[in-house]
Protein backbone atom coordinates (compact mmCIF):
# COMPACT_ATOMS: atom_id res chain seq x y z
CA UNK A 1 0.00 0.00 0.00
CA UNK A 2 1.15 3.41 -0.78
CA UNK A 3 2.36 6.25 2.12
CA UNK A 4 2.66 9.76 1.38
CA UNK A 5 5.62 12.16 2.35
CA UNK A 6 5.91 15.13 2.34
CA UNK A 7 9.29 16.71 1.13
CA UNK A 8 10.15 20.61 1.71
CA UNK A 9 12.48 22.75 -0.96
CA UNK A 10 14.56 24.56 0.54
CA UNK A 11 15.16 26.99 -0.77
CA UNK A 12 11.92 26.99 -2.55
CA UNK A 13 12.33 26.60 -6.63
CA UNK A 14 10.81 29.58 -8.99
CA UNK A 15 8.05 28.30 -10.56
CA UNK A 16 9.20 28.86 -13.64
CA UNK A 17 11.02 25.33 -13.00
CA UNK A 18 7.71 23.39 -12.68
CA UNK A 19 8.26 21.34 -16.12
CA UNK A 20 11.60 20.83 -15.71
CA UNK A 21 11.06 19.24 -11.97
CA UNK A 22 7.67 17.27 -12.92
CA UNK A 23 9.43 15.79 -15.67
CA UNK A 24 12.27 14.05 -13.77
CA UNK A 25 10.46 13.12 -10.49
CA UNK A 26 9.47 9.75 -11.50
CA UNK A 27 13.21 9.13 -12.61
CA UNK A 28 14.46 9.80 -9.14
CA UNK A 29 13.06 6.22 -7.80
CA UNK A 30 11.62 3.71 -9.40
CA UNK A 31 9.46 3.41 -5.79
CA UNK A 32 7.69 7.01 -6.66
CA UNK A 33 4.34 5.97 -7.62
CA UNK A 34 2.79 9.68 -7.57
CA UNK A 35 3.34 13.51 -7.16
CA UNK A 36 2.14 16.84 -6.33
CA UNK A 37 4.08 19.95 -6.21
CA UNK A 38 3.25 22.78 -3.42
CA UNK A 39 3.06 25.63 -4.88
CA UNK A 40 2.00 29.35 -4.50
CA UNK A 41 2.00 31.84 -7.50
CA UNK A 42 5.70 32.37 -7.48
CA UNK A 43 7.64 29.21 -5.59
CA UNK A 44 7.53 25.61 -5.22
CA UNK A 45 8.04 24.77 -1.82
CA UNK A 46 7.96 21.20 -1.43
CA UNK A 47 6.39 18.01 -3.26
CA UNK A 48 4.01 15.65 -1.74
CA UNK A 49 5.34 11.80 -2.69
CA UNK A 50 3.45 8.75 -2.79
CA UNK A 51 5.88 6.19 -2.39
CA UNK A 52 5.33 2.50 -2.38
CA UNK A 53 5.52 0.18 0.71
CA UNK A 54 9.11 -0.30 1.60
CA UNK A 55 10.65 2.41 0.07
CA UNK A 56 13.14 4.41 1.79
CA UNK A 57 11.51 8.03 2.27
CA UNK A 58 14.56 9.79 4.04
CA UNK A 59 16.63 8.71 0.77
CA UNK A 60 14.35 9.79 -1.56
CA UNK A 61 13.89 12.97 -0.01
CA UNK A 62 17.67 13.61 -0.05
CA UNK A 63 17.81 11.98 -4.12
CA UNK A 64 14.84 14.58 -5.51
CA UNK A 65 16.40 17.50 -3.58
CA UNK A 66 20.41 16.53 -4.61
CA UNK A 67 18.79 16.82 -8.20
CA UNK A 68 16.94 20.01 -7.20
CA UNK A 69 20.11 21.38 -6.81
CA UNK A 70 22.52 20.16 -9.11
CA UNK A 71 20.33 20.34 -12.20
CA UNK A 72 17.05 22.58 -11.66
CA UNK A 73 17.73 25.56 -9.45
CA UNK A 74 20.53 26.29 -11.22
CA UNK A 75 18.94 26.93 -14.48
CA UNK A 76 18.02 30.13 -16.29
CA UNK A 77 14.27 29.28 -16.25
CA UNK A 78 12.64 31.78 -18.77
CA UNK A 79 8.98 31.61 -20.12
CA UNK A 80 9.03 29.62 -23.64
CA UNK A 81 9.71 31.57 -27.22
CA UNK A 82 7.34 30.80 -29.23
CA UNK A 83 8.31 31.07 -33.20
CA UNK A 84 4.99 30.34 -34.82
CA UNK A 85 1.51 29.68 -34.09
CA UNK A 86 -1.48 28.07 -36.59
CA UNK A 87 -3.86 29.69 -38.35
CA UNK A 88 -6.34 27.64 -36.59
CA UNK A 89 -7.87 27.71 -33.08
CA UNK A 90 -10.21 26.87 -30.51
CA UNK A 91 -11.34 23.81 -31.97
CA UNK A 92 -13.22 21.44 -30.16
CA UNK A 93 -11.40 18.75 -28.58
CA UNK A 94 -12.39 14.92 -28.05
CA UNK A 95 -12.97 14.40 -24.47
CA UNK A 96 -11.50 10.48 -23.02
CA UNK A 97 -10.62 9.59 -25.98
CA UNK A 98 -7.85 6.96 -25.35
CA UNK A 99 -10.43 5.19 -23.47
CA UNK A 100 -12.82 5.61 -26.70
CA UNK A 101 -10.25 3.93 -28.55
CA UNK A 102 -9.69 0.66 -25.92
CA UNK A 103 -13.77 0.64 -26.23
CA UNK A 104 -14.00 0.88 -29.86
CA UNK A 105 -11.29 -2.19 -30.40
CA UNK A 106 -9.16 0.77 -32.32
CA UNK A 107 -5.96 0.20 -29.84
CA UNK A 108 -5.25 -2.24 -27.44
CA UNK A 109 -3.23 -1.79 -24.76
CA UNK A 110 -0.02 -4.55 -24.64
CA UNK A 111 2.40 -2.95 -21.82
CA UNK A 112 3.44 0.12 -20.09
CA UNK A 113 3.39 2.44 -22.65
CA UNK A 114 2.88 0.15 -25.24
CA UNK A 115 0.20 -0.10 -27.87
CA UNK A 116 -1.21 -2.00 -30.95
CA UNK A 117 -2.89 0.02 -33.79
CA UNK A 118 -5.89 -1.59 -35.57
CA UNK A 119 -6.25 -0.98 -39.28
CA UNK A 120 -8.29 2.38 -39.32
CA UNK A 121 -5.36 4.04 -37.20
CA UNK A 122 -2.54 2.13 -39.02
CA UNK A 123 -3.87 3.92 -42.64
CA UNK A 124 -3.90 7.18 -40.87
CA UNK A 125 -0.56 6.78 -39.53
CA UNK A 126 0.31 5.53 -42.84
CA UNK A 127 -0.93 8.34 -44.84
CA UNK A 128 0.13 11.50 -42.74
CA UNK A 129 3.91 9.37 -43.13
CA UNK A 130 3.27 9.58 -46.51
CA UNK A 131 2.69 13.02 -46.70
CA UNK A 132 5.65 13.65 -44.64
CA UNK A 133 8.18 11.49 -47.03
CA UNK A 134 7.15 12.52 -49.98
CA UNK A 135 6.81 16.30 -49.47
CA UNK A 136 10.90 15.48 -47.93
CA UNK A 137 11.96 13.81 -50.99
CA UNK A 138 10.12 15.87 -53.87
CA UNK A 139 11.23 19.35 -51.82
CA UNK A 140 14.90 18.09 -50.50
CA UNK A 141 15.66 15.53 -53.02
CA UNK A 142 15.80 13.06 -49.66
CA UNK A 143 17.37 9.45 -50.09
CA UNK A 144 15.46 6.97 -48.04
CA UNK A 145 16.79 4.02 -45.87
CA UNK A 146 15.35 1.56 -44.04
CA UNK A 147 17.70 0.63 -40.83
CA UNK A 148 17.72 -2.29 -38.57
CA UNK A 149 15.85 -2.10 -35.31
CA UNK A 150 19.15 -2.71 -33.25
CA UNK A 151 21.56 -0.06 -32.81
CA UNK A 152 25.58 -0.87 -31.87
CA UNK A 153 25.76 0.47 -28.01
CA UNK A 154 29.29 2.00 -29.75
CA UNK A 155 27.45 3.80 -31.72
CA UNK A 156 25.07 5.19 -29.35
CA UNK A 157 28.11 6.06 -27.40
CA UNK A 158 29.79 8.18 -30.15
CA UNK A 159 26.16 10.19 -30.16
CA UNK A 160 26.69 11.15 -26.37
CA UNK A 161 23.52 9.14 -25.27
CA UNK A 162 24.80 7.59 -21.90
CA UNK A 163 26.47 10.62 -20.45
CA UNK A 164 23.46 12.80 -21.39
CA UNK A 165 20.27 10.29 -21.39
CA UNK A 166 21.06 7.62 -19.09
CA UNK A 167 17.50 7.07 -17.49
CA UNK A 168 15.82 6.61 -21.46
CA UNK A 169 18.48 3.81 -22.67
CA UNK A 170 17.36 0.55 -23.30
CA UNK A 171 20.05 -2.34 -23.94
CA UNK A 172 19.59 -5.30 -25.62
CA UNK A 173 20.66 -8.66 -23.80
CA UNK A 174 21.06 -12.03 -24.15
CA UNK A 175 22.43 -15.62 -22.69
CA UNK A 176 26.12 -15.54 -22.99
CA UNK A 177 26.75 -17.59 -26.15
CA UNK A 178 28.00 -20.31 -24.06
CA UNK A 179 26.64 -23.97 -23.54
CA UNK A 180 27.20 -23.75 -19.66
CA UNK A 181 25.22 -20.71 -19.98
CA UNK A 182 22.43 -21.86 -21.60
CA UNK A 183 22.76 -25.18 -18.89
CA UNK A 184 22.82 -23.16 -16.03
CA UNK A 185 19.67 -21.20 -17.36
CA UNK A 186 17.91 -24.03 -18.20
CA UNK A 187 18.82 -25.48 -14.83
CA UNK A 188 17.84 -22.46 -13.25
CA UNK A 189 14.61 -21.80 -15.18
CA UNK A 190 13.56 -25.01 -14.25
CA UNK A 191 14.53 -25.56 -10.80
CA UNK A 192 12.43 -21.75 -9.76
CA UNK A 193 9.54 -22.52 -12.12
CA UNK A 194 10.69 -18.85 -14.39
CA UNK A 195 12.89 -16.30 -15.31
CA UNK A 196 14.37 -14.11 -11.65
CA UNK A 197 17.45 -12.11 -10.73
CA UNK A 198 19.49 -15.22 -11.33
CA UNK A 199 19.38 -14.65 -15.21
CA UNK A 200 21.57 -11.64 -14.92
CA UNK A 201 25.04 -12.69 -14.52
CA UNK A 202 24.51 -14.99 -17.42
CA UNK A 203 24.06 -12.15 -19.55
CA UNK A 204 27.64 -10.79 -20.34
CA UNK A 205 26.39 -8.99 -23.57
CA UNK A 206 25.71 -5.34 -23.59
CA UNK A 207 27.01 -4.51 -27.55
CA UNK A 208 23.61 -3.64 -28.66
CA UNK A 209 21.04 -1.00 -27.82
CA UNK A 210 17.14 -0.27 -28.92
CA UNK A 211 17.74 2.65 -30.89
CA UNK A 212 16.25 5.85 -28.93
CA UNK A 213 15.61 8.02 -32.63
CA UNK A 214 15.97 7.08 -36.35
CA UNK A 215 18.92 9.70 -36.95
CA UNK A 216 21.76 8.40 -35.05
CA UNK A 217 21.70 5.31 -37.55
CA UNK A 218 22.42 7.65 -40.28
CA UNK A 219 25.71 8.96 -38.59
CA UNK A 220 26.62 5.52 -37.69
CA UNK A 221 26.10 4.65 -41.34
CA UNK A 222 27.90 7.07 -42.76
CA UNK A 223 31.25 6.97 -39.97
CA UNK A 224 34.56 7.11 -41.25
CA UNK A 225 33.20 8.73 -44.80
CA UNK A 226 35.05 11.28 -46.69
CA UNK A 227 32.71 13.98 -48.51
CA UNK A 228 33.88 15.91 -51.34
CA UNK A 229 33.78 19.48 -50.12
CA UNK A 230 30.89 20.54 -52.12
CA UNK A 231 28.46 17.90 -50.94
CA UNK A 232 25.52 18.23 -49.09
CA UNK A 233 22.48 15.33 -48.25
CA UNK A 234 19.17 14.75 -47.05
CA UNK A 235 18.27 11.26 -45.65
CA UNK A 236 15.54 9.78 -44.57
CA UNK A 237 14.14 6.93 -42.96
CA UNK A 238 11.11 5.81 -40.32
CA UNK A 239 11.64 3.19 -37.69
CA UNK A 240 10.71 1.93 -34.33
CA UNK A 241 12.57 3.88 -31.73
CA UNK A 242 12.70 3.07 -27.87
CA UNK A 243 13.22 5.31 -24.70
CA UNK A 244 11.88 4.31 -21.47
CA UNK A 245 9.89 6.38 -19.86
CA UNK A 246 9.46 5.70 -16.26
CA UNK A 247 5.71 6.10 -15.22
CA UNK A 248 5.51 9.55 -17.53
CA UNK A 249 4.03 6.75 -20.41
CA UNK A 250 0.42 7.68 -21.26
CA UNK A 251 -2.00 7.35 -23.75
CA UNK A 252 -0.37 7.88 -27.37
CA UNK A 253 1.38 10.55 -26.20
CA UNK A 254 4.25 9.20 -24.49
CA UNK A 255 5.03 5.58 -25.39
CA UNK A 256 8.37 3.63 -24.62
CA UNK A 257 7.92 2.04 -28.59
CA UNK A 258 6.68 4.33 -31.45
CA UNK A 259 7.95 5.77 -34.39
CA UNK A 260 9.46 8.36 -35.71
CA UNK A 261 9.81 9.74 -39.45
CA UNK A 262 13.36 11.36 -40.21
CA UNK A 263 15.19 13.74 -41.61
CA UNK A 264 18.98 14.41 -41.79
CA UNK A 265 20.48 16.84 -43.74
CA UNK A 266 24.35 16.67 -43.66
CA UNK A 267 26.78 19.88 -45.53
CA UNK A 268 27.73 23.00 -44.89
CA UNK A 269 26.21 24.90 -42.10
CA UNK A 270 24.57 27.04 -44.57
CA UNK A 271 23.40 24.75 -46.17
CA UNK A 272 22.49 22.51 -43.31
CA UNK A 273 20.63 26.36 -41.26
CA UNK A 274 18.59 26.88 -44.29
CA UNK A 275 17.59 23.22 -44.61
CA UNK A 276 15.74 23.44 -41.25
CA UNK A 277 14.51 26.57 -41.66
CA UNK A 278 12.49 25.78 -45.38
CA UNK A 279 11.25 22.31 -43.74
CA UNK A 280 10.13 24.27 -40.96
CA UNK A 281 7.99 26.07 -43.04
CA UNK A 282 6.95 23.49 -45.28
CA UNK A 283 6.00 21.67 -42.19
CA UNK A 284 4.05 24.53 -40.64
CA UNK A 285 2.30 24.85 -44.02
CA UNK A 286 1.01 21.26 -43.99
CA UNK A 287 -0.13 21.30 -40.15
CA UNK A 288 -2.28 24.90 -41.15
CA UNK A 289 -3.55 22.61 -44.14
CA UNK A 290 -4.78 20.02 -42.09
CA UNK A 291 -6.46 22.16 -39.77
CA UNK A 292 -4.39 21.54 -36.49
CA UNK A 293 -4.24 23.75 -34.04
CA UNK A 294 -0.46 24.41 -32.47
CA UNK A 295 2.66 26.40 -32.09
CA UNK A 296 6.40 25.68 -32.31
CA UNK A 297 8.58 26.95 -29.59
CA UNK A 298 12.30 27.12 -28.67
CA UNK A 299 13.11 23.63 -26.99
CA UNK A 300 15.75 21.25 -25.42
CA UNK A 301 16.40 17.84 -24.56
CA UNK A 302 15.61 15.93 -21.57
CA UNK A 303 19.38 15.96 -20.19
CA UNK A 304 19.68 14.00 -16.71
CA UNK A 305 21.75 12.74 -14.00
CA UNK A 306 24.68 14.96 -15.41
CA UNK A 307 26.49 17.59 -13.20
CA UNK A 308 25.83 19.54 -16.88
CA UNK A 309 22.24 19.35 -17.79
CA UNK A 310 21.65 22.91 -16.54
CA UNK A 311 24.28 24.00 -18.81
CA UNK A 312 23.35 22.28 -21.62
CA UNK A 313 19.57 22.90 -21.80
CA UNK A 314 20.53 26.49 -21.71
CA UNK A 315 22.96 26.17 -24.55
CA UNK A 316 20.45 24.73 -26.10
CA UNK A 317 17.59 27.59 -25.52
CA UNK A 318 19.98 30.13 -26.16
CA UNK A 319 21.67 29.28 -29.73
CA UNK A 320 18.02 27.66 -30.56
CA UNK A 321 19.84 24.58 -31.49
CA UNK A 322 16.23 22.89 -31.22
CA UNK A 323 12.51 23.73 -32.02
CA UNK A 324 9.39 21.63 -31.36
CA UNK A 325 6.57 21.46 -32.91
CA UNK A 326 3.78 21.09 -30.21
CA UNK A 327 0.13 20.24 -31.33
CA UNK A 328 -3.24 20.88 -28.91
CA UNK A 329 -4.37 17.70 -27.64
CA UNK A 330 -7.15 19.37 -25.19
CA UNK A 331 -7.85 23.66 -25.22
CA UNK A 332 -4.55 24.28 -22.73
CA UNK A 333 -2.46 21.25 -23.28
CA UNK A 334 0.10 20.41 -26.18
CA UNK A 335 2.25 17.66 -26.74
CA UNK A 336 5.32 17.60 -28.75
CA UNK A 337 4.93 16.18 -32.39
CA UNK A 338 8.23 17.18 -34.17
CA UNK A 339 11.30 18.50 -33.65
CA UNK A 340 13.55 20.62 -35.72
CA UNK A 341 17.64 20.25 -34.41
CA UNK A 342 20.93 21.74 -35.38
CA UNK A 343 23.50 19.77 -34.14
CA UNK A 344 26.85 21.94 -36.10
CA UNK A 345 30.12 19.27 -36.30
CA UNK A 346 29.05 17.49 -33.18
CA UNK A 347 28.51 14.23 -35.23
CA UNK A 348 30.67 14.88 -37.62
CA UNK A 349 33.29 15.14 -35.35
CA UNK A 350 32.04 11.89 -33.31
CA UNK A 351 31.67 9.86 -36.48
CA UNK A 352 34.40 11.27 -38.45
CA UNK A 353 32.36 12.33 -41.28
CA UNK A 354 34.37 14.75 -43.33
CA UNK A 355 33.73 17.23 -45.81
CA UNK A 356 36.72 18.07 -47.81
CA UNK A 357 40.03 17.44 -46.42
CA UNK A 358 39.70 19.35 -42.88
CA UNK A 359 35.52 20.15 -42.59
CA UNK A 360 33.97 18.31 -40.01
CA UNK A 361 30.36 17.30 -41.31
CA UNK A 362 27.65 19.37 -40.07
CA UNK A 363 24.40 18.00 -39.58
CA UNK A 364 20.57 18.93 -38.21
CA UNK A 365 17.59 16.93 -38.35
CA UNK A 366 13.58 16.79 -38.38
CA UNK A 367 12.34 14.10 -36.33
CA UNK A 368 8.32 13.25 -36.14
CA UNK A 369 6.77 11.40 -33.81
CA UNK A 370 4.02 9.31 -36.00
CA UNK A 371 1.90 8.27 -33.31
CA UNK A 372 2.19 11.87 -31.37
CA UNK A 373 0.60 13.43 -35.00
CA UNK A 374 -1.51 10.95 -35.21
CA UNK A 375 -3.39 11.40 -31.65
CA UNK A 376 -3.05 15.17 -31.88
CA UNK A 377 -5.37 14.85 -35.19
CA UNK A 378 -7.72 12.86 -33.74
CA UNK A 379 -7.63 14.83 -30.45
CA UNK A 380 -9.00 17.84 -32.78
CA UNK A 381 -10.46 16.15 -35.52
CA UNK A 382 -12.54 13.01 -34.30
CA UNK A 383 -13.04 9.56 -34.92
CA UNK A 384 -15.10 9.57 -38.05
CA UNK A 385 -12.68 7.93 -41.07
CA UNK A 386 -14.20 9.72 -43.54
CA UNK A 387 -13.65 13.24 -42.67
CA UNK A 388 -10.19 12.39 -41.90
CA UNK A 389 -9.15 11.73 -45.85
CA UNK A 390 -11.44 14.82 -46.69
CA UNK A 391 -8.80 16.79 -44.69
CA UNK A 392 -5.60 14.74 -45.43
CA UNK A 393 -6.41 13.62 -49.17
CA UNK A 394 -5.64 17.54 -51.27
CA UNK A 395 -2.62 17.48 -49.34
CA UNK A 396 -1.74 14.38 -50.24
CA UNK A 397 -2.29 15.12 -53.98
CA UNK A 398 -0.07 18.18 -53.75
CA UNK A 399 3.18 16.10 -52.67
CA UNK A 400 2.30 12.99 -54.37
CA UNK A 401 2.25 14.87 -58.14
CA UNK A 402 5.05 16.54 -57.46
CA UNK B 1 35.64 48.87 -11.16
CA UNK B 2 34.07 49.65 -14.78
CA UNK B 3 31.80 47.12 -16.21
CA UNK B 4 34.45 46.13 -18.57
CA UNK B 5 37.06 45.42 -16.17
CA UNK B 6 34.66 43.08 -14.37
CA UNK B 7 33.98 41.50 -17.43
CA UNK B 8 37.67 40.80 -18.40
CA UNK B 9 38.25 39.98 -15.38
CA UNK B 10 35.17 37.20 -14.74
CA UNK B 11 36.59 35.59 -18.57
CA UNK B 12 40.18 36.01 -17.21
CA UNK B 13 39.09 33.55 -14.58
CA UNK B 14 37.70 31.22 -17.07
CA UNK B 15 39.93 31.03 -19.68
CA UNK B 16 42.91 28.99 -18.45
CA UNK B 17 45.42 31.40 -18.76
CA UNK B 18 45.02 32.48 -22.33
CA UNK B 19 45.10 35.71 -23.25
CA UNK B 20 42.36 37.74 -25.64
CA UNK B 21 41.49 40.93 -26.57
CA UNK B 22 37.83 42.93 -26.25
CA UNK B 23 36.78 42.08 -29.30
CA UNK B 24 37.74 37.89 -29.42
CA UNK B 25 34.57 35.77 -29.95
CA UNK B 26 35.29 33.80 -26.72
CA UNK B 27 33.53 30.69 -27.87
CA UNK B 28 34.57 30.88 -31.62
CA UNK B 29 38.26 31.34 -30.41
CA UNK B 30 37.71 28.70 -28.29
CA UNK B 31 38.78 30.45 -25.43
CA UNK B 32 35.46 28.51 -23.65
CA UNK B 33 33.36 26.06 -24.42
CA UNK B 34 29.60 26.58 -25.15
CA UNK B 35 28.09 25.18 -22.11
CA UNK B 36 30.01 28.49 -20.44
CA UNK B 37 27.09 30.57 -21.71
CA UNK B 38 25.20 29.83 -18.63
CA UNK B 39 27.92 30.62 -16.52
CA UNK B 40 28.19 33.95 -18.34
CA UNK B 41 24.50 34.95 -18.25
CA UNK B 42 23.92 34.30 -14.58
CA UNK B 43 27.26 36.44 -13.93
CA UNK B 44 25.99 39.41 -15.73
CA UNK B 45 22.61 38.82 -13.63
CA UNK B 46 23.89 38.51 -10.66
CA UNK B 47 27.10 40.92 -10.66
CA UNK B 48 25.36 43.75 -12.67
CA UNK B 49 21.69 43.39 -11.16
CA UNK B 50 19.88 43.26 -14.43
CA UNK B 51 17.11 41.01 -15.35
CA UNK B 52 17.43 38.99 -19.14
CA UNK B 53 14.47 38.02 -20.92
CA UNK B 54 14.08 35.68 -24.17
CA UNK B 55 14.88 38.69 -26.09
CA UNK B 56 18.25 39.00 -24.62
CA UNK B 57 19.51 35.70 -25.37
CA UNK B 58 21.23 35.79 -28.54
CA UNK B 59 25.20 34.70 -28.14
CA UNK B 60 26.01 38.17 -30.07
CA UNK B 61 25.40 39.82 -26.58
CA UNK B 62 27.91 37.61 -24.87
CA UNK B 63 30.38 36.75 -27.01
CA UNK B 64 33.30 38.97 -26.48
CA UNK B 65 34.03 41.89 -23.38
CA UNK B 66 33.30 44.63 -25.59
CA UNK B 67 29.31 43.01 -26.62
CA UNK B 68 29.34 42.28 -23.25
CA UNK B 69 29.94 45.42 -22.15
CA UNK B 70 27.89 47.09 -24.42
CA UNK B 71 24.65 44.69 -23.32
CA UNK B 72 25.28 45.45 -19.80
CA UNK B 73 25.24 49.35 -20.10
CA UNK B 74 22.28 49.22 -22.36
CA UNK B 75 20.61 47.10 -19.85
CA UNK B 76 21.54 49.73 -17.22
CA UNK B 77 20.10 52.98 -19.03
Amino acid sequence: MDMTYDIKIDPALAIGHKEELEKRIFFISADISGFELLTDEKQIQGIKLSLLSGADPQLIATNVNKVIQSEIAQQIALPPKVIWRSARHHQAYQEGLFDRLLEKEMVYEMGEGLVCFGDQLIRLMDTLDDVIKNMTVSQFAAQEYRYPTLIRTKALEKCGYFKSFPHMLMFVSRLHNDIDMYQEFQDNYRQKEGIGPYIFPLFKNADYCLPPTMCYHTYHQLQNTRYSENRNQVITSKGKSFRYESKYHRTLERLWDFTIREIVFLGSKDFVLECRQKYMKFTFDIIDKLGLEGHSEVASDPFFCNADSAAKIFNQKMQELKYELRLNVTGDRTIAAASFNFHDEFFGERFNIKRGETEWMRSGCVGFGIERLVYAFISQHGLDEKKWYEIIDPLAEVYKSK
Amino acid sequence: MKIKEKVRSFLGEHVNGKEFDDTDNIFEKGLVNSLFAMNLVTFVEREFAVAIDNADLDLNNFKDVNAITTFVERKLA
